[in-house]
């Protein structure tokens, strides 16, 4: 038994350094001067620390820009996501309707239909629409997630109809129930859409390639993939901006880890 | 009474509407930037739409799926895509309920672990691209450098179709096995102590055990990890992107970033349509495999 443990340990660590040693270095890496970042004996931490690369990116390509524009996205396109999938999530777990069956197996259809499967239509639709090159076609239609509709039905389905009835007999409008009543009370499966969505709409490479044009527009992930092959061999900028894109992922995981988890399990969660 | 009945009525008359509206706003997305998409790629699929097509495209039926089916370069993309699903679906199944297991194991600090583990997830496949590409590209990159370190010579990393292609599968492996863990963690944990009590009475070995009770039970959980790693794998496009660029000599180029290419860079709308018409019959078949394959193991 005693063998056995120690065994369990030494594989644990092995996987601890497989999973962390790249994070890790590519950090370290974003720290080196360029004469270390080329050498052609590049040692794991840099001898000479320096933060020159993270200057050089926020010059270069407007990286301050990208990351502005990340985070608008992200942000605005969470803040939706949470109001309307859990309005969604909610008609289905509490209301009896002639569709409701069917508006389900619509909605969990569309998962079976990726959106690489239709970014050729949905650049003419963006276009129709006038939201081509604008950052409301990150920020709109991604926020409407069938994963998200079902995590929070499956969550409001806990909440005793009960208080619902109960609220209605008192004259309070549907509004009003939803907005008093289930939200509050969704507060746990709202955390874990919320940040399962900020790291989609985060990390998202796919909507931003299909709906921006201009530079000025780019997210950080965009801007990252795009400059990859322009700055050719020039690495510095990318290697410290990839470092500061890891960063709300990073705080956001420590703090909702526990959410993460839970998210995980009860949705199999797909962007 | 007769206000009794009417408002009775009126919430009954409620009750159909307002589910309609807490649900408008998220139909109505999915109506524009989904299901709309869907129809105008299937009608698109049987046009000569360009991306400079402005009146409405013409009609020609059946031909762009005939030009596909002799276009060498998508066929070449399509099965190196097939390829790829076949070859990391089992190993991304194998590491994650591997991990998974010893997760479950007596293990101090087992969040910790699970932390560390499940942390490449939250990268986006862009920056593990970058990752992978920063450590294994060139003759002086960290691999090679640990290659040299060890007595041998430099290996050809990335500018070898070969180790492209498995750089491809690894990155993968690497970056989602801590989310298919999870998904076993849950399901091994949810499985009965006192099953593994009973076969321990009847004197089963670990091995035993983990074949005629742990494996059985993990049925629910494989199926939605082989579903979920397939339908991932088929839309891979973002990690190659910074990895190899599909690169070199197309090693690493799959359907996504095929399609793509047709569409944006050689404005072919209708041919490229087709293609994803093709892909998504595809990824269905693949989908009802696993449930067909799932379903006959019960009948076993």
């Amino acid at each position: 038994m005693k063998k056995m443990t120690i065994a369990n340990y030494i594989i644990a660590g092995i996987l601890v350094f497989i999973f962390l040693m790249p994070v890790i270095y590519i950090i370290s890496s974003s720290f080196k001067p360029i004469n270390e970042l080329f050498s052609s004996k590049p040692t794991f931490f840099p001898i000479q620390w320096t933060i020159a690369n993270y200057g050089a990116a926020l010059k270069r390509g407007e990286f301050g820009r990208y990351i502005f524009n990340s985070f608008i996205v992200a942000v605005s396109s969470t803040f939706i996501a949470v109001i309307i999938n859990t309005m969604s999530g909610y008609a289905l777990a509490k209301f009896r309707f002639k569709f409701d069956n069917v508006i389900m197996l619509v909605i969990l259809s569309t998962i079976m239909l990726p959106l690489e499967v239709i970014m050729v239509p949905i650049f003419s639709v963006l276009k129709f629409f006038g939201l081509y090159n604008s950052l409301w076609a990150l920020i709109i239609p991604p926020a409407a997630t069938p994963t998200g509709i079902f995590l929070m039905r499956q969550y409001l389905l806990t909440i005793p109809d009960e208080i619902i009835q109960s609220a209605r007999i008192d004259g309070a409008s549907e509004f009003r129930i939803f907005f008093s009543i289930i939200l509050p009370n969704a507060k746990p499966a709202i955390a874990t859409l919320a940040i399962f969505s900020f790291m989609w709409r985060w990390n998202d490479y796919v909507w931003p390639l299909i709906a921006i044009s201009s530079p000025k527009k780019y997210t950080l992930q965009l801007a990252i993939a795009n400059f990859t092959g322009e700055f050719g061999t020039d690495y510095s900028s990318i290697l410290a901006m990839s470092a500061i894109s890891m960063i709300p992922m990073l705080i956001v995981f420590i703090i909702f880890q526990r959410q993460f988890v839970q998210g995980t399990v009860e949705s199999g969660m797909k962007g | 009474m007769a206000k009794k009945v009417q408002s009775y009525r009126s919430y009954i008359l409620k009750q159909k509407i307002v589910p309609y509206l807490f649900l408008g706003p998220n139909l109505l997305i999915f109506s524009i930037f989904i299901i709309l998409p869907a129809i105008i790629g299937i009608y698109y699929s049987f046009t000569d739409m360009t991306l400079f097509t402005f009146d409405s495209p013409n009609f020609i039926g059946l031909a762009n799926y005939q030009t596909l089916i002799h276009d060498e370069d998508f066929i070449a993309a399509l099965w190196n895509t097939i390829k790829l699903v076949v070859v990391t679906v089992p190993i991304m199944f194998t590491t994650s309920l591997l991990v998974a297991v010893l997760l479950v194991q007596p293990l101090k600090a087992k969040g910790v672990f699970r932390a560390i583990y499940y942390w490449p997830v939250m990268i986006s496949a862009v920056v593990v691209g970058i990752i992978w590409q920063w450590i294994l590209a060139g003759n002086f990159g960290l691999f090679n450098t640990i290659v040299k370190s060890l007595g041998f010579d430099p290996i050809d990393t990335l500018i070898n179709p070969k180790f492209a292609w498995w750089s491809v599968v690894f990155a993968i492996v690497w970056s989602r096995t801590g989310y298919y863990m999870i998904v076993f963690v849950a399901a091994l944990l949810s499985i009965p102590e006192s099953l593994y009590e009973a076969a321990e009475m009847d004197g089963a070995n670990k091995l035993q055990k983990f074949r005629h009770i742990t494996y059985p039970s993990l049925k629910a959980a494989r199926l939605m990890v082989f579903i979920l790693v397939t339908m991932e794998i088929f839309k891979i496009y973002p990690l190659v992107v910074t990895l190899t660029g599909g690169g070199p000599f197309d090693s690493t180029q799959f359907t996504v970033q095929y399609i793509y290419e047709m569409a944006f860079k050689k404005y072919q709308v209708g041919l490229a349509s087709s293609m994803s018409v093709i892909m998504l019959l595809i990824v269905t078949i693949f989908t009802a495999l696993n449930f067909f394959m799932s379903k006959r193991g019960e009948n076993k």
